[in-house]
């Protein structure tokens, strides 16, 4: 049975905040991807649907699309960039975040949400590959 | 035991080779002979000879591990091995899958540029419609005509698919994907056949009691051919040659057919049943299910329901057979 180590109730607050905005952050690279998600398809059903098949309409949406694909990818990598530092707190150069304590919480919630800007970024390339490779409503 | 395990290292191997036999004729996505079937048919034997060796790589490695080399691993080629071969490969495969069937897409779907097709699903037969190359859709057909589609070798005809009363689907494997019909709906696609042959279609989506005899033969034809044969189908019916043909058109006539049936340039315009105008120049009779010929026209007058249960069409069993013979004759001769 490990004791558990109790610190003053300032300090307990002030990493509780701190592990409640990192376990926000770790859930933003997904929703991107969400969101990307949901408002290319929505972009391009809209125009498929209403406007034409092929032409300047589809060019259009395929710039928009381009553009919000931009935006997406360039904050997942942002938040990448972030966790990343996170992960690695520490100037010992170990990227370990087993431990029970506070500051491998850190660390692991770093580390998760790396990885999850990593599944995002793909998953955004995914979902845009058919604007990129398919010309067409067609 | 030794002799028992070469009999099944043989049928493991016989099995294979027997069910892909079976894959060769008029009907098959493997002996493809249009441009879409054929880029199909490429992507098919990629995944397909992918999957296998993945396949035997895993099981390989499973035998190792557990046959072979039952030692331990040290921790950084575990390591490697899971980011490798668990994230890295896979993403690799994936992504170069991704983007080699999504590149064949667009000419899957690419707008024809010759012969417009419209064909509406019935139950259980497909009525077709063609427009020559440059034509307005909006315009009546040139030609109407059921149960078989002809198209020109080489260029890429437009197909409009619907449906009358419930959703059916359209595919002739050799020559490209399937899509469905819909009633009330227009869905479209483009075939570009390659060689001249008959292949042979079906409907790929349950329509009722006879969905599996509801297929169509598609004759590809060489350009010039077809266009001649297009010229000659938008032709009304040649009238009957010869006694019998002539007692058959009569007969016909007597009969009520027409309330049914259309036979161009006679009394006959109706539009439940297949066009006859040109039924004896098709290669097959009632939807793919029986040859045109004489023996089968008589068969099929006779008694359609039962040779394709459910079929909306009265039989006419109270006919003489000379009478039945004279109808046969009659239509036979609609080329
Ligand atoms: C009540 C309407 C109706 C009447 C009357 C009728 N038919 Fe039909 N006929 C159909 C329908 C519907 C089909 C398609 C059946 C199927 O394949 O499911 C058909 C199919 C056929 C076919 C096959 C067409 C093809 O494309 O292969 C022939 C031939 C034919 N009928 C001849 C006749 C003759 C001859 C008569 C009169 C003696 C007649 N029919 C009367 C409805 C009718
Ligand atoms: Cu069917």
């Amino acid at each position: 049975m490990a004791r558990r180590q109790w610190t003053s109730g300032e300090a307990d607050r002030a990493e509780f905040r701190e592990e409640r905005r990192s376990l926000f952050r770790i859930t933003v690279a997904p929703t991107i991807w969400a969101l990307h998600f949901a408002a290319s398809y929505a972009v391009a059903g809209l125009t498929c649907a209403r406007l034409a098949d092929d032409g300047p309409d589809v060019v259009l949406m395929r710039l928009v699309i381009g553009a919000g694909t931009l935006v997406a990818l360039g904050l997942i990598v942002w938040l990448g960039w972030r966790s990343w530092q996170q992960w690695d707190a520490s100037d010992e150069g170990r990227r370990l975040d087993d431990q029970p304590t506070s500051r491998d919480r850190h660390r692991f919630l770093g580390h998760a949400a790396f990885l999850l800007s990593i599944v995002s970024f793909i998953g955004v390339i995914y979902t845009v590959l058919p604007v990129l490779l398919i010309g067409s409503c067609l | 035991m030794g002799k028992s395990r070469g009999l099944r290292t043989f049928a493991m191997i016989l099995g294979p080779g027997v069910l892909l036999s079976a894959c060769d004729g008029p009907q098959s996505a493997l002996s493809a002979t249009g441009a879409d079937a054929i880029a199909m048919e490429g992507l098919f034997w990629v995944m397909l000879i992918g999957a296998t060796l993945i396949w035997i790589l895993i099981n390989g490695l499973i035998y190792y591990v557990t046959r072979v080399y039952t030692g331990s691993l040290s921790p950084r080629l575990a390591h490697g091995l899971i980011v490798g071969g668990g994230i890295i490969f896979p993403l690799v495969v994936v992504t170069s899958l991704l983007v080699y069937g999504l590149s064949a897409m667009p000419e899957q779907r690419a707008m024809g540029d010759g012969v417009k097709l419209r064909i509406t699903g019935e139950q259980w037969w497909w009525r077709v419609e063609y427009w020559p190359e440059g034509a307005d859709p909006a315009n009546p057909p040139v030609a109407v005509s059921a149960n078989e589609i002809r198209l020109p070798a080489g260029s890429r005809a437009e197909i409009e698919l619907t449906a009358a009363k419930v959703i059916h689907s359209f595919w002739i494997p050799a020559l490209g994907g399937k899509l469905d019909m819909f009633p009330g709906r227009v869905t479209r696609m483009s075939l570009k056949p390659l060689s001249v042959g008959v292949y042979r279609g079906q409907c790929a989506e349950f329509c009722g009691q006879s969905h599996a005899l509801m297929a169509l033969n598609a004759v590809v034809m060489e350009p010039g051919d077809f266009d001649a044969w297009l010229k000659a189908e938008a032709q009304d019916a040649a009238p009957p040659k010869g006694y019998a043909a002539t007692r058959g058109a009569e007969i016909f006539a007597q009969q009520g057919c027409g309330a049914c049936h259309a036979v161009r340039g006679t009394p006959a315009r109706g539009g439940v049943g297949p066009d006859l105008t040109h039924l004896g120049g098709r290669t097959s009779l009632a939807a793919g299910i029986l040859p045109m010929d004489r023996e089968a026209l008589m068969k099929w007058i006779l008694s359609p329901a039962s040779l394709k249960p459910g079929a909306r069409m009265p039989g006419y069993d109270h006919l003489e057979r000379e009478d039945l013979s004279a109808l046969a004759t009659y239509l036979e001769g609609l080329k």
